[in-house]
């Protein structure tokens, strides 16, 4: 059972490398330097940047130099932010980020998948209908608009939360539910048809026949049985939450790291791009090792093929 | 052939939502379209000489007015057009791309199969916006760059969907047949297996158009789209948002064409699907309760 995971986790470390080097690659080839806007430096201070920054040298010397540092840990510097490393950077905004994904992707939980049961229990007739209505509507509604609309109810008519920046549990709220909306609607939708598909199998069936009430055939039979998809699509979740991350960290100026990674790519911060990427393809490594897991202590038959 | 596919048309004609989908979608390309056809639009024409700059909305202005006293209205309806091509044609490329790469996969089978497919696994799960918005670095902010990018994000659907009808029908009796009639590879690709997997492919395709207009109008909203003189739903909102405590109204129009539209192709998908698809066919027999 150790072994698996040990050998999957072992196989992210050639994903990640080839994730470094085309990043690498493609930030290094376009025109453009993090020192081209700022025009009132005069060229000699721009020459000794470059050089402190080794942004003179060569591309390939600078690959072994950013790699020979990734392997050491060093995730390199800012050029925008002064005297930060992106180690510090990361360091302050992923527990940021962690904590608006872990709410928004509770919040996607609790309402999704109630929503997606509801709409498959009444397959067909009004209930269904007006679940999966509104399970459309929130993956129509682009986050900015939501966000938008939140703050504009929320915060400025009714003033009832504060917007912008991370300081309190009240900051908290609007991001995590602007941010919830498109994982919830999914989950809604792979919730309803997962319901649909264990309430025609035979132990369904069996359950009822042999007394149980409808209420508990539900609950302890189908419910629970429809969860298992929920954990198998962590990967594609982290990757809505990730994304969506992007548009809420800047609706709201969140300092976590999909805000850090626009402006970065914004500013032609290098090593902040770089290391931003890195830790998203990390995340989804993570998340997609930790589905093969869950997916070989869930069902018996999957164990069986990994040990072959 | 025929036969089959005007009873998924009638199917979809009896899904509401489908329906009004698909009337709204029409109404605006119409108007998108007609407005190039004779009815004056002034999405450019500044207006300073008044007070009429950042109005609310009147009769003059339906929509009002932005900083520089430009109709939003006008401004809305020129920003349909670039915000639905943009959909269509990644709609197409997608189909292009994801067809040809699917149909290889599909038809060679075994090992290059097996190898493409892998390819599909990781790009697809990959986010969207973070291979834009890194895409965006080296192909640059303009319509083309965007449209490259979207294309690069938005094919493996397609391209896995061509590959498993191809391995489900290449084995059937009538491809066998139009091999024993003595019809190239490339004919039984083209005229047989290809319109046979139409269907789930047009379904995808119609999901395809939603998602490249709400990506569009996403990276342009962060500043890492098109930007001003282009003026499409994303940019026409991330002006909007700028003045969203005084000016509520820049930034709600164009957001609710971005919806309206969005929402509409959803549920004409979502229709399609349904009158395409046998098995939820069943389901709304079964489940239907005047049936």
């Amino acid at each position: 059972m150790i072994f698996p995971i040990l050998k999957r986790l072992f196989m992210a470390v050639p994903v990640l490398l080839i994730v470094a080097s085309l990043t690498f690659l493609l930030v290094r080839i376009v025109p453009g330097g993090p020192f081209d806007s700022e025009k009132s430096l005069p060229p000699e201070i721009v020459a000794n940047l470059n050089a402190k920054y080794h942004l003179d040298k060569p591309v390939h010397e600078q690959y072994v130099l950013y790699i020979g540092r990734l392997c050491r840990g060093d995730l390199g510097v800012s050029y925008k932010y002064v005297n930060r490393t992106v180690n510090d950077i990361l360091f302050d905004a992923f527990p940021v980020s962690c904590q608006l994904g872990f709410v928004a992707l509770f919040l996607s939980v609790a309402f999704g998948v109630p929503l997606g049961a509801v709409a498959a229990l009444g397959r067909g007739g009004r209930q269904d209908f007006l679940a999966m209505f509104v399970s459309t509507l929130g993956v129509s509604v682009p986050g900015f608009v939501i966000g938008a609309g939140l703050i504009y109810i929320f915060a400025i008519q009714l003033k009832l939360l504060p917007v912008g920046l991370w300081e309190s549990p009240w900051h908290v709220i609007l991001p995590a539910v602007t941010l919830a909306f498109s994982p919830g609607a999914y989950l809604a939708r792979l919730t309803r048809a997962s319901v649909l598909e264990i309430v025609e199998k035979d132990w369904v069936r069996t359950a009822r026949s042999k007394g149980l009430s409808y209420q508990a055939t539900v609950l302890r039979h189908i419910l629970r049985n429809s969860l298992i998809p929920v954990v198998t699509v962590l990967g594609p979740l982290t990757a809505i939450v990730i994304t969506g991350s992007f548009v809420v960290e800047y609706i709201y100026a969140i300092p976590g790291m999909g805000r850090f990674f626009i402006t970065a790519v914004m500013n032609r911060d290098y090593d902040l791009i770089l290391g931003t990427t890195l830790v998203f393809a990390l995340l989804l490594v993570i998340a997609n090792t930790f589905v093969d897991v869950a997916y070989q202590l869930l069902d018996p038959r999957m164990r069986m093929n990994a040990e072959d | 052939m025929s036969e089959k596919r005007k009873s998924a048309l009638q199917r979809l004609s009896k899904i509401p939502t489908a329906m009004v989908g698909l009337f709204i979608i029409l109404s605006i390309c119409l108007v998108a379209l007609l407005s190039g056809l004779g009815i004056e639009l002034t999405p450019f024409a500044y207006d300073q000489t008044t007070t009429s700059y950042l109005a609310g909305p009147s009769l003059e202005h339906p929509m009002g007015t932005d900083e520089l006293g430009r109709d939003l209205l006008s401004r809305v309806i020129y920003g349909a057009r670039l915000s639905i091509s943009i959909g269509l044609t990644t709609a197409l490329t997608a189909f292009l791309i994801g067809s040809v790469y699917g149909a290889i996969a599909g038809f060679a089978g075994s090992k290059i199969d097996g190898l493409m497919m892998r390819g599909v696994d990781i790009a697809y799960s990959l986010p969207d916006l973070l291979v834009m918005i890194l895409a965006g670095v080296l192909l640059g902010r303009g319509t083309t760059g965007i449209l490259i990018a979207l294309g690069l994000v938005s094919w493996m659907g397609t391209a896995r969907l061509v590959r498993g009808q191809f391995l489900q029908l290449k084995n059937e009796e009538f491809i066998e047949a139009a091999y024993a009639q003595g019809q190239s590879s490339v004919n039984v690709i083209l005229k047989h297996l290809l319109p046979n997997a139409l269907g789930p492919i047009i379904v995808a395709l119609t999901f395809t158009v939603p998602s490249a207009i709400l990506s569009e109008s996403t990276l342009s909203f962060i500043g890492l789209g098109l930007s001003p003189p282009a003026c499409s739903w994303g940019t026409l909102a991330s002006d909007g948002w700028r003045s969203l405590r005084a000016h509520p109204h820049l930034i709600f129009f164009p957001s609710l064409f971005i919806f309206l539209t969005v929402l509409s192709f959803n549920f004409l998908g979502d229709g399609l699907r349904d009158a395409l698809d046998p098995r939820t066919r069943l389901d709304k027999f079964k489940g239907g309760s005047g049936h």
